[in-house]
Formats: structure tokens, sequence, C-alpha cells
């Protein structure tokens, strides 16, 4: 073990350790609202650990069940005054129990396709970058599996502002599913590829589709999984660089008339990158001179659609958390919901569908109207 | 024997399945061991030292009103105990199935009724979580000004079941004051309501009677409180005094002359010392007092000037608006780990109340009884006054031993009798066993010295409301 791992694990037991008698961050988890079962929440989970720990538990279907039902959607986290690493506590332990053969069976199903394929969608192999330049934007997996739209909208948009990027880490996974499934040297794998694609294309900046990859890049790497990001690249979102040339005055977006009542909803990982939660209104509001009705569990408390590993190893909890959303929107009066992020819209939309609610990409939306 | 009790226990679940649905019943070993504790130091210890607690036989989370009376009633026919569970932030053990049984985990009520912005009241269930309640009405320019430390944690029945006080309940009130009426399941599984409004002439005040029974009388499912406009303006400032003496005393005078303060915290030179310096970053010396006012600006602005001029005439040192508002935003960070209390030390909260003229001299007394008495301990002992009334004020003090046994029964002995030791000094010294925290499983012994001839009394209350004693049975000085 290196030295930054043995400090990694050293954080994570004493965060375990912190978190199982704290209760100050129940108010936000949705896992533990959902389900409203102490076991499913921060302090559950960190005391199920601890207790394993202790020789009180063991890990076996039950306590597993419990330890992965954790959505590692940052929430708590995010709420901590002190900044306690439960998510990547949670992560470390489900590494453990990997290790152990005592995972759900999914879990190394998946392993077998992140390492074949780099991604647990499709059976196709990552495209590298095809050539170099300044500025690259990071596709990943799930714009290229589960909502293509939404890169084809955001190049264009790229394209009013005079950005041509190089595309990178086409089909890959950022890492962060493996990561939180418990692979982390599958994650580590991933992490390494993307890096090195990115190097590759010689870009000093990285744009990115969603904060879900923001997240991936600026924090998991280097904290969860002991990796540097390039120095000399900075990592943005789409959505807040088009909200600065917005304010510029170099993006013009034509006035949308229309009168449905729509709310803007916070992609998974909001909570983890909550600077950025006022671009994605700006341009909204631009797009219909008005602000969009808020929903309750937005911006800095926003919670997780099921685009998590929940999505994998607890489907019902996982589709509980999106229609959660979804409730969220209807309970407001919203008629029409509007993301960019490839997979929180993917998530979304069966739902939707299903309670007649008009889900709508915000790339696709605006790049209508430049 | 062991067979026979499978049998029975199977047969009970099935019944309780068939109230609840079977995804709301749990009898998981991990579930048992999660619910196997509160926020009570004593069973957080057990815990930590690799010791099993006793646990719920079954967990249940029912959706409705009639479920927990179906459920109650069921536990009246085999005589199981009934233990509520909100947000399992009690600190006094008050949640602990001591005798197993069924565990009621109220969450699911978690739905707001009616925010009514004419009579300025909200009515929700009982489990909603209290930081949520609160944003829920912030959203409507509306606050329920009970603020505790344990908001992001408890339920709304959970602020009620203690008698729970909140940051500025000096203006505000306590959760009780707050209160307009609620609904209750009895223990016999009746779903009665108190009148709507709580102040009036029809008889006896039998609502008071749920208020602060911790579930032995029955459990919340409903309940409307007061609310409050958010405040247009919020005043803060700190002062330093030289002494605990006259820090008391300019806040017996602000709350005398009825300044209405929102909060007066003052901490003692130990916390100012410690808690203060740790958590804001003040090295100072002396009492440390946060004073604030809210409210329509220029009223509060008013009595903040009246406020000031009698700290000044006692010698306070006036340090500004800064380190009051410091505080105010960061009031709660005293409760989150890694810097707040937390095992493997020892400690407890001692917290309680009294009138002003007894006030200083019940904290000397205890801090000397506790400094003293567990010397050979280190037993530090640090308080503040935080709740303040136009009569006396609360006391919240602590004692911390950093290097307790490590043997679990050797560690809880210590833990009672150091308790021990402040109970009985508060009592002797005027004080109440206990101002807002509850009184639980920790403090049950000491309720027959509290309330001497009345103590029958209630015990004939709790016979007559619950004469199979099923009602969260150990808690609150009823037996089972």
């Amino acid at each position: 073990m290196t030295s930054a791992e043995v400090k990694f694990f050293e954080n994570v037991i004493e965060t375990t350790e912190n978190c199982r008698y704290c209760l100050m961050c129940r108010h936000t988890c949705p896992v533990g609202l959902g389900t409203h079962n102490e076991t499913l929440t921060p302090h559950g989970w960190g005391l199920t650990i601890a207790s394993v720990k202790r020789g009180l538990l063991t890990w076996n279907d039950e306590t597993v069940d419990a330890l992965y039902s954790c959505a590692d959607c940052g929430n708590c986290r995010a709420h901590c005054v002190f900044d306690q690493p439960l998510p990547d506590a949670i992560a470390a332990a489900r590494a453990e129990v990997a290790a152990q053969n005592l995972a759900p069976a999914v879990v190394y199903e998946f392993d077998e396709m992140f390492k074949q394929w780099g991604n647990p969608y499709q059976p196709q192999a990552p495209e590298p970058a095809s050539h170099q330049g300044d500025v690259a934007l990071f596709v990943g997996d799930e714009s290229l599996y589960l909502w293509p739209s939404a890169l084809e909208a955001a190049l264009k948009l790229l394209k009013a502002i005079g950005i041509e990027p190089v595309l990178v880490g086409s089909g890959r996974s950022n890492g962060y599913l493996a990561s939180s499934l418990g692979l982390p040297e599958t994650a580590r794998s991933l992490a390494q590829a993307v890096i090195e694609d990115v190097k590759a294309s010689g870009a000093s900046q990285l744009l990115v589709l969603s904060p879900g990859d923001a997240f991936a890049f600026n924090r998991l790497y280097v904290e969860r999984l002991g990796m540097a990001w390039p120095d000399d690249v900075i990592v943005q979102e789409v959505t807040v660089l088009l909200a600065e040339k917005l304010e510029a005055g170099e993006l013009t977006i034509t006035p949308l008339d229309d009168e449905t009542p729509y709310v803007y909803m916070d992609p998974t990982h909001t909570v983890r990158v909550p600077e950025r939660v006022e671009a994605p209104r700006n341009l909204l509001s631009a797009l219909y001179q008005r602000p969009g009705i808020e929903v309750f569990w937005r911006k800095d408390r926003a919670h997780p659609a099921g685009n998590t590993a929940l999505q994998f190893t607890q489907p019902d909890l996982s589709n509980q958390l999106t229609m959660g959303r979804l409730y969220d929107a209807l309970s407001v009066g919203a008629r029409r919901v509007i993301c960019e992020d490839p997979g929180t819209l993917s998530a979304l939309k069966p739902g939707a569908e299903r309670v007649k609610l008009d889900l709508v990409g915000l790339y696709e939306l605006l790049a209508d109207h430049v | 024997m062991a067979q026979s009790a499978a049998f029975t226990s199977e047969m009970i679940r099935s019944e309780l399945e068939e109230i609840v649905g079977q995804a709301y019943i749990s009898t998981t070993e991990t579930d048992k061991l999660i619910y196997s504790t509160d926020w009570a130091w004593m069973p957080q210890m057990w815990l930590d030292r690799g010791e099993r607690l006793a646990t719920p036989d079954y967990i249940l989370h029912p959706g409705t009103k009639e479920e927990i009376s179906a459920i109650v009633k069921l536990a009246n026919r085999f005589r199981l105990p009934v233990v509520p569970w909100g947000g399992g932030s009690g600190t006094q053990g008050g949640a602990l199935s001591i005798y197993g049984g069924i565990l009621i985990d109220t969450k699911r009520l978690d739905k707001i009724i009616e925010i009514n912005e004419k009579a300025l009241t909200v009515t929700a269930q009982a489990g909603i979580n209290g930081s949520q309640l609160e944003w829920a009405l912030n959203e409507k320019g509306l606050s329920l000004m009970h603020y505790p430390a344990s908001a992001n944690c408890a339920t709304l029945g959970g602020y009620l079941a203690p008698r729970g006080s909140g940051t500025i309940s000096t203006k505000y009130g306590k959760a009780e004051d707050l209160v307009m009426r609620f609904e209750v399941v009895l223990p016999n599984g009746d779903i009665i309501r108190t009148p709507h409004v709580p102040n009036h002439a029809s008889g006896p005040d039998y609502m008071r009677l749920f208020l602060g029974s911790e579930g032995v009388f029955g459990i919340f499912t409903e309940v409307t409180m007061q609310v409050d406009y958010q405040p247009e303006a919020r005043l803060l400032r700190a002062v330093l005094f030289e002494s605990v003496a006259n820090a008391v005393e300019a806040g017996r005078r602000i709350m005398t002359r009825r300044l209405d303060p929102m909060v007066i915290r003052m901490y003692d030179p130990g916390s100012t010392a410690s808690q203060v310096k740790q958590f804001l970053g003040y090295e100072l010396e002396g009492a440390y007092m946060v004073i604030g006012w809210d409210g329509d600006p220029d009223i509060a602005a008013l009595q903040e000037q009246k406020g000031m001029e009698i700290c000044t005439e006692l010698g306070a040192r006036d340090l500004g608006r800064e380190p009051g508002e410091h505080w105010w935003e960061h009031r709660y960070d005293f409760y989150y780990p890694p810097k707040s209390l937390k095992l493997p030390w020892m400690y407890g909260t001692t917290e309680t109340v009294t009138t002003y003229d007894r006030l200083e001299t019940l904290y000397y007394a205890k801090k000397k009884a506790i400094e003293e008495t567990y010397k050979d301990h280190n037993a530090k002992y640090i308080g503040h006054f935080s709740h303040w009334f136009h009569w006396g004020a609360s006391l919240y003090d602590r004692f911390i031993v950093e290097e307790p046994p490590e043997n679990a029964q050797e560690a809880l002995r210590l833990h009672n009798r150091i308790w021990n030791t402040a109970i009985t000094t508060s009592l002797e010294h005027g004080g109440m066993v206990n101002e807002h925290h509850g009184v639980g499983l920790k403090l049950g012994r000491y309720m027959p010295r509290q309330y001497g001839e009345a103590w029958p009394f209630l015990q004939t209350l709790k016979k007559a409301i619950d004469p199979n004693g099923i009602m969260n049975p150990g808690k609150v000085g009823f037996g089972f």
C-alpha cells in the first residue's frame, strides 16, 4: 500500500467512527428520508461498518444489502460542517466486501463490463481522441449510450461561441460508478485511461456535460482514488461556460414564447459542485424571460435521481429516488422538467412519461434558440 | 422452549405484517442493532466497547395513525412493550428497547397537512423531520422558531415528547409553548385529539399530560404548531463579563425588565476557554455571552440598546457584532464530530433549570461536586446558561472524563455515579432533574425524589391510562 493509500484508509476509518453516532445530516439523506429506516442513513451505515469492525455484525447478505443501499450522492458530506468523507468511507467498505466476494453478483458482472468495454452500458470499446486541440470535451459513456442528443446539442452551442472541442473519453466511464460499487482498482484504471486520453488531446481546458463529471475529475480522482488530475488541465462544465458567455454578451439566446410552467432539475451530484447551480438557471431565464419554478429539493440540497450505483444494486430504491424528483416537480405545479445531465435525463425519462411530465434536455432546448 | 418462543414470535410477526404490510416490518439483525441505540452516551459506549444491547423484537414503520392504533391494541393483547421512535436523537435513553417488544418508527408519518398563513399555524404528521419542516415553512416566509441542535434528525413528535428547547426559546418558548393541539394514540389504541386552541377555560388542560411524557402515555401522530413570520432583523452581538455572577445578573435584569431577547447564551469561563476557543476561534478569559434580538428592526435595535446598557452597567466588555453573528452561523458546529464530544471520552449533559435566586449557587455547587468528587478521574465541568425565563434560566452543564475505564461495565458505573452526583446536587439546590432533554431511562430513578408526594399521583395516572404498562416501559421512572 502506498502512503497515500494508508492515509486514505486511516481517514475513512476515522470518518466511520465519527459518523456512526452523528445525526446531523439526516435531513438531507435521500435514502434515509425515502426509506424512513435508520439503518439506511449515514448514521446507520457508519454504525454498521463500525459494528462489523467490533465483531457485533458480520458482512453477510443482510449487512451487504444495507451497505449497498447508500446512493453515494454526496448530500451527507455537503451538509457536514467538518466535511467528513462518509461516501468515501462507504466506498472503501464496499471495496473490502467486494474483495471478499461478498458483494452483490451484479457488482462483479459490471466489473467485467468496465474492464472489457470501459462502460457498463454497451459492449463497445471507447474511442480515443481523434486529434489535438486547446479545448476538449469529455463525452463519457452516458451521453453516448443513454442520451446522445445532449452531445450533439452541446457541440452546436459550443460552436455558437466559437469552440470546436476535441472529443475525449467517448464511450468511457469516468470511474465514479466503479468506485461507488466498491471496485477501486477498476475505477483507477478507468480514471487513468481518461487522464491519458485528455493528455493525448493536448487540451488545457476540459469541458464536461454534467456536474457528475466535474466532481469526478476535480475531486473523486484525488480524494477517493488517490490519483492526481493533470495540473495544466482546467475542468469546466459546458453550462457554466455558456452562462459566462451569456453574461459577457458573447452568446445570444432567442427568447422562447412558451408559458409552460417549468422547473430546472438539478442533476445528480449537484450538491458536490454547488457553485454551479445558478448557471443553468440563468440560461433558462434568458430563454424563457422568466425564472422557473423551484422544486423543494434543489440547489445545495438537491436530491439525486436514480442514476447512481443504486441503479445496478438496488433498482427499486433507485427508481424511488427518481420518482421522488418527479413528484417534487409535480407538487410545485411544473409541467416541464429541464435538465442537461445525460445520466439524470435518462433516469428521469420513464417516470416522466408515466406521470406525464414533459422532459427536455437543456442543451437541446438552448441549441434550438441560439 | 426456544422453538416455542420462535413459534410465538412468528405468529405475532404475521399479525403485525397484516397491519403494516410486509415491507414495513423488520426483524433483521442489522436493523435490530442500529435501533438498539439512541443518542445517549450509555448505549453508544456499550456498542463502542463491543458489547451487545437489548434490541427490539420487531421494528415497524406504520404509515397511518390507524396502523399505530392497531399495533398498540395487538401489543396489549400479547402484553408486548411498545417503544415509540422518532429521530433517535434523545440523549437520555428514552428510545431504548430495554425489554424488547415492538419499536414503532414514526418517520413515515412525514406529511405537512396544512400551513395556515392566516392563523399562523402548521399542521403536520408527527414523524416529519424538523429541518425539513422548517425549510417548508421558510418557503412561505415563515418559521417554526424552534431551533434545537437536533433539528436535522429529530421529528416534530420528538420535539414535544421531552419538552424540548431551541436556541431562541428565550423569546419564542419551548416546543411545549408553541404547540396548539395534537392527535395522540393512547396506550389502549384509542385515537384522540386535543381542542384546536391551547388556551381556554373549558376544563382541565389534559394536553399538558402528554408533553414530556416521552411515549409513556401515547404516541403523537399529528401536531399543530404556532409559526411566526421570519424576522426582518436579527441583531446579535457578544459581550465578555469578568464573572459568572455579573453575567447571570445581566441576564436576569434583561429578562425581568421584559426586553424580550431571542437568545442569551452565556458560557462559563471553562466553556469560554475551551468550546468558544475551539469552535469560534476566540481566545478570551471570562464569561462570553452572546445576546440577540429579532423582529422589527427599530424595536430590536431599541431593545438591544437597553440590553447593552445593562451589560455595560455590570462591567461587560462589548465585543461587537461580529462575534455574535459568527456564533449564530456556527451555533450547531459544537454538535458535529470530530470536534464534538465523542467516544471514547465519557461525558454527560446534566442540564437543569432553576430560579434566579438559586442559579449561581446551583452552578458552583455542581461544579464543585463533580470536580472534587471525581478528581481522580480528572473530571472536567463546563456549562453555559442558555434558555432564559422571566423567573430563572437553564444551566446547560456537562462533565467530561477524557480517560474513562476501558471496561464497559466499569465505565457505565462511573458514568452513573457522576450523574448521581450531578442530579443529587441539582435537586439539593433547587434545580430540576432536567430542563429540556427529558428523563428517559437514565434519570427515571430521580422521579420519586423530584416529585415527592406527587409521584404516586403520577403513577396512578400511568396505571389508569396504561393498565398493562406496555408504553415505553422503564422510562420516565415508570416500570413495566
